[in-house]
């Protein structure tokens, strides 16, 4: 009876608890990372039954990703992320450099929390909103032909890849201006004060030390807009040209054809996408800097 | 006059029909009071008529409904009936038609109906008595499995404003003088049909069945979409209702093949700007229905009686005048148009024109030979995904 009043105890007991509480994150992480990753990769090696999959070991799926038009469009896929990657950092970065030098430290936080209010709102909305701006009687195209700066309208902003670009940088970009924020805490004043004795100029500045430095941070802010890109269906659905797609709407148009071994590859396609860009970009910039104490 | 519209002086007259229902004795066994609610797998904006909730529907049967929302998409509904919790959570479901019935009751997913029971089933459309297509949409190895409830045979919208004439071929869409001014949907299903009525219609592609094509055929159709995509014929291919209802609305296409419903809805939007028709095609259209079953869990609960009552009210001219005046759908009965010009209070002149007017023009799409019926699941259906992929890629 003592020994399991004892055992009780241990379990149960002030450290019991504290003991269980600190492996909680772990339980969480097992249940709700590792094992949908270790399924998603079973599942993808399973054999296609009628409506479901399965037991079994094949890699038909991933045979028919490469050898079908799949492929083409994931890699279609990445390059609209990259690019969508390529002009948040061209707007955001400079937003998140400009509110670090610019704004007073005490309303710094504040104004960055700004750019937390288009998160409010549901992305569907704020993507469709976008159609009556950049549609052919859109707003933009209507004001500039009314100011006579163009005679047609301009169709190539909505329903191509410029309107899927468009649409993936109004949807993440406060990811880079978060990041980039959170990066220029690497750059500490001293630095603007010494550039500016020795008469470095703003553009060498900026590329030369500013970006080197808040590289890790701009670098996470990068890949949330890249993931984000590449797996959000919503964006070339609305602004895309006909059939646009992403990794994420050819992961959903397997399933729907319950094609679910051809979906789980794709995922596990994705999953590796993601971990080699880590890996490449953790050796290019030291990810680890992104969690180190500023002296 | 749309289907919110008729919500108040529906109600009060449902409210006198329902005891008069429960005193003629209606449907048998079915008593709203005792019985528990019919739990309700379907789309409310597609299958509810006559009041924001389903209370009206469910007062014209004499049962208490307790919907759920859901989508139109196949893989969904078999996921969630075959392989997951659907038949402990409900017990009647809806559906598109064109295959899910088969793979449901293959499944033993849903259970056989008895038609006898349905009393206005002596009101269902004569092609579900004779043996084709339609006939099969709700039936699984000769049994009936389902009830139709709303159906269409889908067709091309146009601003006949913009156009200046009336579209009757699908070639307008290929049309380079409308290059950059047409869309069509984001779904293999209907686009590869359409285009395959139109490539087999006009003597371009040889195509023994337009809704269930052979992987060569499925080939010679997204070849033929993939060269037009690559002229750049295709302003966007558009998926869910309010984005075809933008496309139209806005100006931004000047015809699409779209449903029914999205045409009436954009015209509604646009007013006396644009003048948005709903044609018919002379080579043929995708035809479909949506059909309601009793899932396998709600029959082991008992609540066939109430599948009955509520596929009574689906297969009535009220539910047939409303869904039809609402969003376009046609009537799966007979007795639609008398029964609109004998119910003048729930139907002005202007209403009842307008409703005949739809059924006339639906009728005339209805007669078309070319006509293909909508195939969920088509034998090569990997074809079919594997194609469609390519013409994304274009």
């Amino acid at each position: 009876m003592s020994a399991l009043l004892a055992i009780r105890d241990s379990l149960m007991g002030e450290r019991g608890l504290q003991r269980w509480a600190f492996y909680i994150p772990v339980v969480f992480m097992a249940l709700f990372f590792a094992a949908p990753v270790a399924l998603t990769l079973v599942w993808s090696v399973f054999e296609r039954t009628m409506f479901w999959m399965e037991p079994g070991f094949t890699l038909a799926a991933y045979e028919n990703f490469f050898t079908s038009a799949r492929a083409e469009n994931y890699v279609y896929s990445m390059i609209h992320s990259a690019v969508a990657v390529v002009v948040s950092f061209v707007i955001g970065f400079p937003i998140a450099v400009f509110v670090r030098r610019r704004v007073v430290k005490a309303a710094q936080h504040r104004v960055i929390l700004l750019f937390i209010l288009p998160f409010m709102i549901s992305e569907l909305v704020r993507v469709f909103a976008m159609r009556p701006v950049l549609g052919r009687n859109g707003l933009l195209n209507t004001g500039l032909m009314e100011l006579g700066i163009i005679s047609e309208p301009i169709t190539i902003i909505l329903f191509s890849p410029i309107g899927v670009v468009i649409g993936d940088v109004i949807s993440f970009l406060p990811f880079m201006v978060f990041a980039g924020f959170l990066a220029m805490e690497a750059v500490q004043t001293y630095i603007f004060e010494v550039c500016d004795d020795i008469g470095v100029g703003r553009a060498r500045t900026f590329r030369d030390i500013i970006v080197p430095l808040a590289a890790p941070g701009i670098f996470a802010g990068g890949v949330f807009i890249f993931v984000n890109s590449l797996g959000v269906a919503l964006v070339p659905t609305i602004l895309g040209g006909p059939g646009a797609v992403n990794a994420g709407l050819i992961v959903n148009q397997a399933i729907v054809a319950l094609d679910f071994p051809l979906a789980m590859a794709i995922s596990a396609i994705m999953l590796l996408t993601l971990v080699v860009l880590l890996y490449v970009g953790h050796r290019l910039f030291d990810l680890t800097k992104i969690l180190q104490p500023i002296s | 006059m749309n289907q919110q519209q008729f919500t108040r002086r529906a109600m009060l007259k449902m409210t006198a029909s329902v005891a008069a229902l429960a005193a003629a004795g209606g449907i048998p066994g079915v008593s709203a009071a005792e019985g528990d609610a019919l739990k309700l797998w379907a789309n409310p904006g597609v299958h509810q008529v006559g009041s924001r909730d389903w209370s009206a529907m469910g007062a014209q049967g004499g049962i208490t409904i307790a919907g759920t929302a859901k989508s139109a998409r196949a893989d969904e509904s078999i996921q969630k009936m075959v392989v997951g919790d659907g038949n402990r959570l409900f017990d009647a479901m809806t559906d598109n038609g064109g295959g899910m019935e088969d793979a449901l009751a293959s499944q033993n997913a849903i259970a056989e109906i008895d038609p006898s029971k349905i009393p206005n089933w002596k009101n269902i459309l004569p092609v579900y008595n004779e043996g084709g297509l339609a006939a099969h949409s709700i039936r699984y190895e000769g049994k009936v499995f389902a009830t139709p409830m709303i159906a269409n045979a889908d067709s091309m919208a146009y601003d006949y404003k913009a156009l200046g004439f009336h579209p009757d071929s699908w070639g307008v869409l290929f049309d380079k003088e409308f290059k950059g001014r047409v869309a069509m949907q984001n779904d293999f299903g209907p686009t590869m049909t359409n285009t395959a009525i139109y490539l087999k219609e006009s003597g371009m592609a040889t195509i023994k069945d337009a809704s269930n094509m052979a992987p060569d055929e499925v080939k010679d159709v997204a070849e033929f979409l993939i060269g037009h995509k690559k002229n750049g014929q295709f302003r966007t291919f558009w998926d869910g209702f309010q984005n075809g209802v933008g496309l139209l609305a806005s100006g931004e296409v000047l015809m699409s093949s779209t449903w029914e419903a999205i045409a009436i809805v954009a015209q509604r939007n646009i007013g006396d700007k644009g003048d948005i028709r709903y044609g018919t095609m002379k080579e043929g259209h995708q035809v479909w229905n949506n059909i309601v079953m009793l899932t396998r869990g709600g029959k082991e609960r008992g609540q066939e009686a109430a599948y009955n009552a509520l596929a009574n009210v689906y297969l009535s001219p009220w539910f047939g005048a409303r869904t039809l005046g609402g969003l376009g759908f046609a009537p799966q009965m007979t007795g639609v148009d008398a029964y609109v010009k004998a119910n003048p209070a729930d139907f002005s002149d202007a209403d009842q024109e307008r409703i005949i007017q739809i059924l006339n023009s639906k009728n005339d799409r209805y007669a078309i030979s070319g006509n293909a019926w909508q195939n969920v699941f088509p034998k090569n259906l990997r074809a079919y995904t594997d194609w469609w992929a390519r013409v994304q890629a274009a």
